[in-house]
Order: C-alpha cells, then structure tokens, then sequence
C-alpha cells in the first residue's frame, strides 16, 4: 500500500480539494483507496465528500494536561513560574489555574509544587472514527475536544487507524490530508510516507512557504511532487515558481490547477469538483495532476 | 477569568485568527495595521503564524538577522551521573533513554525543553544546554514595527516560538509609545493560537462563505468563548461566485457575534499581494480597498472610545 500526503506550508492552498479529487480519480481508475484526514484543527475533508456514515468509533485519550487541587493550593507561585508554555495563571489572592488549553502536560508544575497539589493525567481527547463515504472508499476523521487539538500524537493516533483499516481492506493507496504548516502535526503526518504532494499558490508568500515546507520533506527524505493551485492570474511569477520547483527545490512538477470558480460551487454543494463538474477546467487539471501521480508511484 | 488576563501593559492588542488557512487573515491583518497607520496611530503588528509567516512579504519588509529561539536542552554530566534514572522516568515525552546504572541518552527530537530531568536530577548532573528552535524578526517597514516569530524547519515546537513572539512584543510595547498592536495568528485552533489570543482584548475572526469556513469558524469562536475573548467577525471573499453566506449569517445570529466587514473579491488584493505593497497604500478606490478601510475606521473609533473610557486593556 503507498501512503500519499497532501501537506502545503501555507494555509488555504487547496490540500482538501486536491485529497478530494485525487482520492475520487483514483477510486475510479480501479484502485482501492482509503482517506485519513490529519488537519484536525480543521477537519474539512469529510465535509469535502459529503460527509458519511461511522461505521467504527473509538474514545482517545492521546494528550495529558495537569489540573490543581484547589484545596490543597498554597498560593505560592512556584507552578505559574516554570511554566514553559504560560499555562498557568496566578489570579490575585487566588488559587493557581490551569489554562487547559496551553498545557502540554510537561508535569514541571507537579515537580515544584510543595503540596501535591497538581496532578497531571491523560485528558480526554476526543472520538476518532472511520465513515464510509458515498464514494466507497473509507476516511479516518477525528472528534475532538476544544484544546486537544493540534497534537502530533493525536495525528499519528488517526494515521495509524487509517493504515490498520486500510491494510484490514486490502486499500492500494492511502491518502492523507496533512494540517498546514511545518510544525508537530505535519511533521507527525507526513514521517514514513511514501509520497508527499505540496500544494502552493503562485504569490510570494506561499513560495516562502513551499520553501520551508521542502526543507521538511528532504530531511526525512521522502519523494515530493508540487502542485500550483489558483494559477493563471500571476504572470511571470508563476513561470518562474514552476522553475524553481524543477530546479531549485528539485521536486517533481504535478500540474498546476487554474483559478475556477466550480471548486467554490463544489464546496458548497460538498462534492469533490472532480465529481461535482468534471468538465470544469480545475477538475480537467486535477485529472492531469492525479493521472500524473498514478504514473509516479505504479 | 478576563481579570487574569495580565500582560501589564496599556496599549490594546487586536488579534486576527480565523481557524481554517487561507482565509485571508494577514491580508486583513496587515491592511488594519496600515490603515490604523494612516489614520495617525502607532501600530506594531506582531506575525505569530510561526509555521508560516507571510506579513513581512505582504508588507514589502525585509527581515534582517533575527535573534535566537532557544529553549533548553538537558546536558548530562556522565562524570556525576549516577545512572538512577530518575530523569528518565520524569520525562513524559520519553526524550530521555537509559538502563539501570548508565548514563541517559537524549532524543533531541522528542525533548520539549521543559527542564522536568533537570529538577528531579539530585546530583546536579544535568547541565543547561541550549537548543534553537526559531528566530524573532524586528524591523520598521511602511511606518509599522513589524515583529515576525519564525519556527525553524524541522523543529516541532510552534507553539514554544509563538509564546516566544508574544513575550517579545509585550516587551517592546511595554516601553511605550505604541498606540495599538495587531497579531496575525496560525490557522487551527491549537496552542500556537491561543499563545497570542490569550493576551489579545479582542479578535477579528477571518472566514470565507463556504461550508468549509463556517465548519471551521465554529471552532475559532468556541476557541475565544473558552479564553472569554470578545470577537467579531470579517467576512472575506464575500461574493465569491458560487458562495454561501446563510451558514455564517446563521452562526453570527445564533452567537450574537457581529460581522465587522464583508470583503469582496478583488483582483486588486492579488497585485498587492504580488507586488508587496499593501492595497490600502496602493489604492482607496477598489472594492476590497474599501471595505478595508471601513474596518480600520470601525476599529479606530473602537481604540478611542476604549481610550477616552480610560479602560484601555
């Protein structure tokens, strides 16, 4: 089975719709597909495909945090100063607290206190569950909980369902939507996979990005392709991006997508624009991009 | 909990953050900061997308050398090691390996700096070491203090570099003469975006009129309600062909949050965000140009009124 990442350094490029389309190309070129969505912040790729049926669940508890006994707070500070993430807060007068959402779950402030105040324990994560889409492929998808977002062990949580599902299948390919950025969760996405496809826009910003993003891919030395999305309004910038990539950053170059209207439409409509207007000129480069893909790794 | 909200300086910080990428937050954010600019206030604008940090190119700015990130990094003296292993079993990210009576080894990759190995250590054999993880910006650019934080490459630790960024900017604000702060933030809503909503007194949240921006947007306001965060809502991209507003005209009625602005689509915005000029500056005539500049006048009249209240932060 190969495991394909969508990953782009910057927000907004089109990961979702290239996942999308990709997955739904493939699936009806014959090959068996499986889909994880690893962006849990912003667990789009469900909604992408018109969302779909749970047909297994399970509760995780993949972060830890710490919490403070109130009654057995002294008031000292000593928590609230070795903090590395700010997460404890010091109100006046008051007991010390724990902002849930900073915590990392370090335990330092368990280390300091002088009461046993603090305890640190596994938190409740949240739902991870596999729906089967309308499309006859499967997605793993994460429920979770305001604050345990984020977390590149929750990413390697829902990668590792997907796989187990999608070997348990007999899938050919896996396909993972990855968080934007280069951070923890993106790094926790895109280890061990067998192809990554960046997706970028032809402005200076999201090249920067790419950038950043490449320097990523090449030190866990994994295969990449670029695919430019929203193009045909930037000229010469654009030209000179797909240089770059080629020539540069040494990627392949998957195709570049045209700036149409029909991926909005899509999206409301929640389909893949593949699917949703396959005549439209971004499904007609999609099919180019995932054709080229197919050539790549079969 | 906003009366814990303590970063002990009076010039008001307005967060830009949206949850889903590519909303259109910096372009929002950078145009406010300009606007603000022109309209006479002295504005720094603080780049806490530490992943991917776009004002500098959106505002023209070079950014020079930088100063270090660094969070620290266990050294261990084998010469006073003991091999008891305490350290090891402190560390909850498992960055520390060893067997009973040898001298741990780090895992660099997986060590949070959080200094637990160094506490719990009796024998003062775990020395302060240092790692770098990211590097802060300064510079002026179009009359604006710019400070961009910048997680380096292959470094995990975002949300350390973001509360760096943070610290940083008070810290300058705090020597005055700063009549507001805007922060740009990351997508999502995880620790790298509550860093910088957590000393901000108010945010503009940035979505687009799709079933994938209104999803998203329900977790950013549930994010600001958690950190008791007054917000408003911009509504970008806001006649996109084939887009639909109702979903997010329903969750702004539903929450009673506001919309403080609807952007149009412009192609304007792409030949600034080409050229690295900021469309304010360029143009006060285009659609989105604007809109815009209705924004910063709202957001003006709300820094004076906060002003003249005396209740500033």
């Amino acid at each position: 089975m190969k495991e394909i990442v969508v990953a782009s350094g910057k927000g907004g490029t089109g990961k979702t719709t290239v996942a999308s389309s990709l997955a739904v190309y493939l699936v009806r070129k014959g090959l068996k597909v499986f889909t994880a969505d690893a962006d849990v912040d912003a667990p789009d790729l469900l909604l992408a495909l018109g969302g779909g049926k749970t047909v297994f669940s399970v509760n995780i508890r993949a972060s830890e945090k710490a919490t403070v006994d109130g009654d057995k707070c002294v008031s000292c500070g000593k928590c609230f100063e070795v903090c590395p993430f700010g997460a404890m807060v010091m109100p006046e007068g008051g007991r010390a607290m724990v902002m849930k959402l900073m915590c990392e779950g370090c335990g330092v402030c368990k280390l300091v206190c002088p009461t046993d105040a603090i305890e640190v324990g596994q938190a409740d994560t949240g739902t991870i569950s596999v729906e089967e889409t309308k499309y006859g492929f499967g997605c793993a998808t994460g429920k979770l909980k305001l604050g345990e977002h984020n977390s590149g062990h929750l990413v390697a949580s829902i990668r590792n369902i997907a796989r187990r599902k999608a070997q348990d299948e007999g899938s050919d390919v896996l396909i993972v939507d990855a968080a934007p950025g280069i951070g923890c969760p993106v790094i926790a996405s895109i280890t061990g996979a067998d192809y990554v496809i960046a997706v970028t826009e032809p402005t200076p910003a999201a090249k920067r990005n790419l950038k950043r993003l490449s320097q990523i891919i090449k030190h866990f030395d994994i295969p990449a392709g670029v695919v430019i999305n929203k193009g045909g309004y930037s000229g010469d910038f654009e030209t000179t991006l797909r240089d770059w990539v080629l020539n540069e950053l040494r990627f392949q170059f998957l195709g570049e997508i045209p700036v149409d209207y029909e991926v909005v439409r899509a999206q409301v409509q929640m389909k893949p624009v593949i699917d949703f207007n396959p005549d439209a000129k971004a499904s007609k480069a999609l099919a180019v991009i995932a054709n080229e893909v197919g050539e790549i790794l079969w | 909990m906003v009366t814990f909200r303590r970063k002990k300086v009076n010039v008001p910080m307005i967060a830009v953050t949206g949850g889903k990428g590519g909303t259109g937050k910096t372009t929002v954010a950078v145009n406010l900061a300009v606007g603000l600019n022109l309209e006479g206030l002295k504005v720094m604008l603080v780049d806490v997308d530490v992943d991917g940090p776009c004002c500098a190119a959106l505002l023209g700015a070079e950014l020079g050398v930088g100063e270090e990130v660094k969070t620290f990094r266990p050294l261990i003296d084998e010469t006073k090691c003991v091999g008891c292993r305490r350290c090891v079993e402190v560390c909850r990210e498992h960055a520390l390996f060893s067997l009973q009576g040898q001298t741990p080894i780090l895992f660099e990759e997986l060590c949070s700096g959080c200094k637990a190995c160094q506490l719990v250590c009796q024998y003062g054999a775990i020395k302060d070491g240092w790692k770098i993880i990211g590097t802060i910006y300064t510079t002026d650019a179009n009359g604006i203090r710019l400070v961009v934080g910048e997680l380096r490459p292959t470094e995990p630790r975002s949300p350390m570099v973001a509360r760096a960024t943070v610290l940083r900017a008070v810290s300058e604000l705090q020597s005055g003469g700063y009549d507001v702060a805007i922060i740009d933030t990351a997508p999502g809503v995880h620790n790298a975006v509550a860093q910088p909503l957590w000393v901000a007194d108010f945010a503009l949240v940035v979505t687009e009129p799709t079933p994938l921006g209104a999803h998203d947007l329900r977790f950013i306001l549930d994010l600001a309600r958690e950190l008791e965060l007054p917000a408003e809502i911009v509504l970008n991209k806001a006649d996109v062909p084939g887009g639909s507003k109702d979903e997010l005209l329903s969750i702004s009625s539903e929450r009673g949050i506001g919309i403080a602005a609807e952007i149009p689509m412009d192609d304007e915005l792409l030949r600034s965000y080409l050229s690295g000029e900021p469309l304010v500056k360029r143009t006060s005539c285009s659609p989105a140009a604007k809109a815009l500049l209705s924004l910063v006048r709202r957001v003006a009249k709300r820094l004076k009124g906060v002003e003249s209240d005396g209740t500033t932060a």
